[in-house]
């Protein structure tokens, strides 16, 4: 796409230059027909002063040379002509060595013939009858001078055009970018979206902007509200679903089922496997895959409500801490990485002797999340097995189970990769790595 | 101890009601979002099950009422909705446990007990024990040393509240709130015959008794 500041430049430029040119090039056309006209007047005289100096002498028509202009005697003055009359011709004596041809048709020529000396000259015609003859006068003048002025203008004129383009198309420039100024306001938040950092586009903008930002921002709610709505939907399913099933555990631990041990044991068995394939599906499929605008993970907002939960839910004597770049936030869904966290972090507290810790650091792009406990660990040769069975439904595994599971397939939802490691405290580290290009391609 | 359950979905109500007064606790039972926001800042129980999908209003929105009037009564949510920004945001609205459906009985019955133990300061027990003595909560039974002395239904009860408030003074009207639900006539006399016996098990001094007054539970070795 072309920039719009290039474009209005170019048709800028364009029309200011085709107008300029026509305007200069017009306004000198018709000054200079001003001035052949006003020149004509004053050549027509000559040609009358000159008829006025033809008298009848004793061999016939002659010319006085004293009731003549000066400016003829002078050679290669510039004012020059040229006399026939039966026969006769007479030259000025400024033409010195050159031949005025007498012009085809009477009246002002329109071409410029050449002078002597490259002088370039204005002729004019004039036809009469004196004493019963036929007299053609021709006068010429130069107008030379006048050409170089003519140039000299067009040149100023040239540069004073030029001068003048360049002063509008910056004074256009800066016109430009303050109109586009919304634009680039418009993109930043738009960016600002993208990073989570604000849910709305501002409404404060240029009528002609106004449509497209109403546009975004109503797209924009009716995204977060599907999702909303969806969400709510699955999360009514399961509590749907799930008090009943709570009933039926119940129902299953009564005193009167105690007979039937092998009756409770089945029961049992198949409600938990219920349960457990209700969890991870409802689970999955609240996955987003797109991250909410406004709703990411804001470490020193979330950690802290986290932290003091998981010391709730394990009241034993565990130092529990974090540690995160300050102001960091990972650009997913704020509840999808809870539920990632919250499970890693749960199961560290149940295996952790005293220490359970949380690393989050970002380095070109790459979110590393390390959950570290100083607990038994994991033998390296279990660990593909662990991770296997976390996505097994039908294993009850306490501890590295279902939590597991959900773990690895929000990781994998978001391209990024699920490593168990041996632990600097002694235990297990569970380390995560995201980078948002592998979301953007996923 | 006297709790409150708030439960709109009845069978699941009936199951924790027959399980919980067979665990010797008197319970108060409520359907309703508004009822339960009332009752539960007004009588005095000793914990609150609450479940946060509640017709009237939120679970959420009651717990946050209760804890803004000063309430301080140990609360159990008991949710469908078990993703850790729900639990995060139950806990941070003043809860003390959260526990997610579907759960096994005994699972919400030693979660009853840690929470009640926790509320009074007795944390990190896995029995209640106080002053000498060691209480058997499944069994309902105590223990003085090696010998396991049997215990009625109502002495349990009693025994089990005087354990969780030793060396208190606790008036026959406190006590006989805590004892019952809402429902249940209340009568000093049964009261007294009670602790009567409970002092034939376990020794005169156990129980203290402050005329006009109430009771203290001192303990064998107090």
């Amino acid at each position: 796409m072309k920039s719009i500041q290039r474009r209005l430049s170019l048709g800028l430029v364009g029309v200011l230059l085709v107008v300029g040119l026509l305007l200069a090039q017009t306004s000198l056309w018709l000054f200079e027909l001003g001035l052949r006209r006003y020149l004509e007047v004053g050549l027509s005289n000559e040609a009358e002063g000159l008829l006025v100096s033809i008298s009848r002498g004793s061999t016939g028509l002659q010319l006085e040379p004293q009731r003549l202009t000066p400016s003829y005697g002078r050679p290669l003055s510039g004012h020059y002509f040229r006399v026939e009359a039966a026969g006769q011709v007479w030259r000025s004596r400024s033409l010195w060595d050159h031949e005025l041809a007498k012009p085809a048709r009477p009246g002002l020529q329109q071409a410029l013939v050449d002078g002597p000396q490259g002088q370039q000259l204005l002729v004019l015609r004039a036809d009469y009858r004196r004493f019963g003859q036929p007299l053609s006068i021709t006068v010429a003048e130069d107008y030379s001078p006048l050409l170089s002025s003519f140039r000299q203008v067009q040149y100023i004129g040239l540069g004073l055009g030029l001068a003048a383009l360049l002063l509008v198309l910056f004074l256009q420039r800066l016109t430009v970018r303050n109109a586009l100024r919304p634009l680039e306001q418009a993109r930043q938040q738009i960016a600002q979206l993208q990073d989570g950092q604000r849910a709305q586009l501002e409404t404060q903008v240029p009528e002609e902007l106004e449509p497209l930002v109403a546009q975004i921002n109503h797209l924009l709610r009716h995204t977060s509200d599907t999702l909303t709505r969806s969400r709510h939907a699955l999360g009514n399913l399961g509590h749907a679903l799930k008090t009943p099933l709570a009933v039926l555990l119940s129902l299953a631990g009564r005193a009167e089922l105690n007979a039937h041990p092998e009756l409770q044991t089945t029961l049992r068995e198949q409600l938990a496997q219920i349960n457990q394939r209700l969890a991870r599906e409802l689970a999955r499929a609240r996955l987003s895959d797109e991250v909410l605008p406004g709703a990411q993970f804001e470490c020193a907002a979330e950690l802290p409500g986290l932290f003091s939960t998981l010391a709730l839910i394990h009241p034993r004597d565990l130092q529990l801490s974090w540690q995160a770049p300050p102001g960091l936030r990972l650009p997913w869904d704020r509840e999808d990485l809870l539920e990632v966290l919250g499970n890693l972090l749960d199961n560290a507290c149940k295996w952790a002797a005293s220490r359970v810790q949380l690393q989050i650091s970002l380095a070109d792009g790459r979110y590393c999340l390390w959950v570290d406990d100083d607990g038994p660990g994991i033998a390296v040769a279990q660990r593909d097995a662990v991770l296997e069975r976390g996505t097994r439904l039908d294993e009850q595994v306490a501890g590295h189970g279902l939590g597991l599971g959900v773990v690895r397939d929000s990781v994998e939802a978001w391209g990024g990769s699920l490593q168990l490691q041996d632990s600097p405290l002694g235990g297990l580290r569970v380390a995560i790595e995201l980078s948002r290009g592998a979301r953007a391609a996923s | 101890m006297r709790l409150l359950l708030v439960e709109d979905h009845v069978p699941l109500a009936d199951e924790l009601l027959a399980s919980l007064i067979r665990q010797g606790y008197a319970v108060d039972w409520l359907a309703d979002g508004r009822d339960a926001a009332y009752q539960g800042a007004t009588e005095p129980y000793d914990l609150i099950i609450l479940d946060l999908g509640l017709p009237g209003k939120p679970g959420l929105e009651v717990l946050r009422e209760w804890r803004a009037g000063g309430l301080a009564t140990p609360v159990l949510i008991l949710t469908a909705r078990s993703s850790w920004a729900e639990r995060i945001e139950g806990l941070q609205a003043g809860a003390d446990d959260y526990l997610s459906k579907p759960f096994h009985p005994q699972e919400l019955l030693l979660r009853i007990q840690g929470l009640l133990r926790r509320a009074h300061g007795l944390a990190n027990q896995p029995q209640l024990q106080a002053a000498g003595l060691q209480l058997d909560e499944s069994r309902q039974c105590v223990s003085r040393g090696a010998e396991v002395i049997e215990l009625t239904a109502a002495e349990f009860r009693l025994l089990r509240y005087f354990m969780l408030h030793p060396q208190q003074l606790l008036s026959k009207s406190h006590l006989a709130e805590h004892m019952y639900d809402g429902e249940t006539e209340r009568d000093s006399n049964v009261l007294e015959v009670q602790v009567n016996r409970l002092r034939g098990k376990l020794g005169r001094e156990v129980i203290e008794t402050k005329r006009g007054q109430g009771y203290r539970f001192t303990g064998v070795s107090g």
